[in-house]
This record gives structure tokens, C-alpha cells and sequence, in this order.
């Protein structure tokens, strides 16, 4: 007998820092999505879930959330396509629960913005037109810039997980991104900042961020192209390269 | 972060890909050599106590009393290969080779030194059953 219905099963955190599970019964002739789930609980049978989204189209970042155990966007998750009906929702491992499935992502962009993540020039910045950059050129970063911030990349790797210092996937992409783009000149002070403990020499290829990753920005090979232009820039040190 | 989770983390392998079991076992394996280490130190410091005594130890843990140490030996065989292979796809990782096919290279690496091993064990019964 088919069922008629999902069972959610959302973990819950209160005000008083009490975690427990709530179940909720979905039918499946009302949803297609895990997000669209999420809003029929809140909206016919229970108004205290919290849940943070908003574009519902996986280009905002906001509904991150684990989903049958894995990080997943809610929004772009087909309930009918998780192979089963019941359906375990929790929130963004490695990050601060603020109330039921909404977590405090601030730590992720504030490690985003460690990497220096836009154009930097050593010029005075006056142009008598735009710095043009041919397809080709846009071609050499435009996988890293499909980025959304939703911060799965910080929830899959286990290094975040046992070293919370760690800058992580999300911010080498970006630096990379910005040091493939043509139009930048600050490549040295990234590579300054990611060069060590805390950056690419912690990363272990793990390859779960990539994994994770819902716009396959790679985040993984990313870090392994830094480790290639942080050697260089070393290199170049020592022999008064730069 | 501000939410720590822990190693335990490490071995929930449930939902996740073969890069995490690399991982996780590449520690766990580090942690078994560095106590073989320090333990292979203990055995080698009865020599102190003269050729007499070194030779019974060595000799009850290979031909008994206890030599259930053996199994353990292959246990640690096993160890050592598996990190062994997997450290040197790491370290060609980060010079950049293999980057677009590290999974390949996982298993590839991780047959060729399970093939090894067997080869090892063979030669291993070999000088204990003969001699």
C-alpha cells in the first residue's frame, strides 16, 4: 500500500536551549520540495517551527539544513526523490543553533570576508572606461563565482567540525575566484592570509565539500589550486620575486 | 565555528562519500602506527636486559605462547599499506596530480597496496612456517 503521506521528522531547539524531535504528517499530493514541506507544517500545522528561506530556487543560500543526514538545500531537495517517506530534518551541522532549524551563519561570512573576496588594484582606481575582460578570462573563474554563501561546504567538511579556526571551503573559493579574475592585482595578499595552518595546510581533501556543494563550485579542487598558487608565492618570496 | 563537534564526527559514515572514509581511517591508521611505534620500543628495550631475554620475547610472540601477536602483526600490515598508499595519493594531490580523477586514484592506490600486502603476508608466513 502506497502511503499518501511524509513523515517529517524536524529537530527542534526552544529558547531554553531544549533539543527534541517533532513529527508532522505531510501529505504528498501538497509538496514537491522538502522547503515546500517545511511551510505546509508551518502554515496548517504548527506556527512555532522556525525555518529561514526566501527565494525558494536555490540562488538566495538561506534554507541549508540537513536532510536525512545529509547538508542539502530544502528548496531544491524533491521529497519523492529521498527514496523513502520518512523524511529527518535538522539543522546546519558545526554552526549555532538560534531556534529550531535556523542557525547563526555570521561565523561563515565572517570567514568569507578573512579571504578578501572582491578586486583589488594597485592602481588609483580612476578608468576612463570598464576593466574589459574577454570570455576566456571569465571562463577561468566562473565556476568558483556560482558560490550562494549557503555554508552545506562548512557543514560537510569534518576538519570545520574539530577545528573551528579553520577558514574552510567556502572562503578559499572565494579567494580563488578572485585570483583567477584578470582584473585583480591583490592574488598576494590572499595567498598571504590562506597560506598556513588555518588555510590550505588544513585542509585534507576530504573532497565532502564538493560533494555537498548544490551549484558544483568544487570547493575542494579550489583549495588544491591555492596550495599550487601559495607555493609559488612563497617561492617567490624567498627569491625577491615580488 | 562556534559549534564544535568533535572526532567521534569522524567515523559517521552514514550518507557520506569515500573521501571521508579516507580520511577517518588515515588518522585512525596514524594513531595505530604511533602506538605500534612506542610499543615496538618497549620489545626492543629488553635487549637491556641481555640476548637471553630479548630472544625468549621475541620468540614466545612469534612461535607462542603468544603468538596471537602474529594476527596483530597483520593487522598492522594491513595499517600500515593502507595508509601508506593513501598518504602518497594525498602527497600527489597536493603537487596537483590526480586532482580531477582522487577517486580513482583512492581505489586505484588502495588495490594496488592490498595487492602488496598479500604479496607481503605470503613471504611473512613463508619465513615463519619454514624459516
Amino acid at each position: 500500500m502506497t502511503r499518501t503521506e511524509y513523515e517529517f521528522n524536524v529537530k527542534r531547539k526552544d529558547d531554553g536551549g531544549k533539543v527534541s524531535y517533532s513529527r508532522y504528517m505531510v501529505p504528498k499530493d501538497r509538496i514537491s520540495t522538502v522547503l515546500e514541506g517545511l511551510i505546509y507544517i508551518t502554515e496548517n500545522l504548527d506556527q512555532t517551527l522556525s525555518v529561514r528561506y526566501s527565494c525558494r530556487m536555490e540562488i538566495c543560500g538561506s534554507c541549508g539544513m540537513e536532510i536525512n543526514g545529509k547538508p542539502r538545500m530544502a528548496c531544491s531537495t524533491i521529497a519523492s526523490k529521498l527514496g523513502t517517506d520518512k523524511i529527518r530534518v535538522e539543522p546546519l551541522k558545526h554552526y549555532d543553533v538560534v531556534k529550531d532549524l535556523v542557525v547563526d551563519i555570521d561565523p561563515f561570512f565572517e570567514k568569507y570576508r578573512e579571504g578578501l573576496p572582491y578586486i583589488i588594484r594597485s592602481d588609483d582606481g580612476n578608468y576612463a572606461s570598464e576593466l574589459k575582460q574577454t570570455p576566456e578570462e571569465f571562463k577561468e573563474y566562473e565556476k568558483y563565482s556560482m558560490c550562494i554563501k549557503c555554508g552545506l561546504c562548512l557543514d560537510a567538511c569534518p576538519i570545520v567540525g574539530t577545528d573551528p579556526d579553520y577558514i574552510g571551503p567556502a572562503a578559499m573559493a572565494g579567494v580563488l575566484r578572485y585570483n583567477l579574475d584578470s582584473r585583480d592585482q591583490g592574488s598576494r595578499y590572499r595567498l598571504e592570509i590562506i597560506n598556513g595552518e588555518e588555510g590550505t595546510s588544513r585542509c585534507h581533501f576530504v573532497g565532502e565539500c564538493s560533494e555537498a556543494c548544490p551549484k558544483g563550485v568544487d570547493p575542494s579542487f579550489a583549495i588544491q589550486l591555492l596550495r599550487s598558487q601559495g607555493l609559488k608565492h612563497e617561492l617567490a618570496k624567498i627569491f625577491r620575486r615580488e | 565555528m562556534a559549534s564544535k563537534a568533535g572526532v567521534l564526527e569522524w567515523f559517521k559514515f552514514r550518507g557520506k562519500g569515500i573521501g571521508y572514509f579516507g580520511y577517518a581511517f588515515q588518522r585512525l591508521s596514524g594513531v595505530v602506527i604511533v602506538f605500534y611505534l612506542y610499543l615496538h620500543y618497549i620489545v626492543l628495550s629488553n635487549l637491556l636486559r641481555g640476548p637471553v631475554t630479548y630472544n625468549d620475547i621475541v620468540g614466545s610472540i612469534t612461535y607462542g605462547p603468544y603468538d596471537i601477536f602474529v594476527a596483530f602483526d597483520v593487522l598492522l600490515a594491513l595499517v600500515i599499506f593502507y595508509h601508506g598508499a593513501n598518504g602518497i595519493r594525498l602527497a600527489l594531490n597536493e603537487m596537483g596530480i590526480g586532482l580531477k580523477h582522487n577517486k580513482l586514484f583512492f581505489y586505484l592506490f588502495e588495490v594496488v597496496s592490498m595487492a602488496l600486502l598479500v604479496v607481503f603476508l605470503y613471504y611473512a608466513w613463508r619465513f615463519i612456517a619454514v624459516g
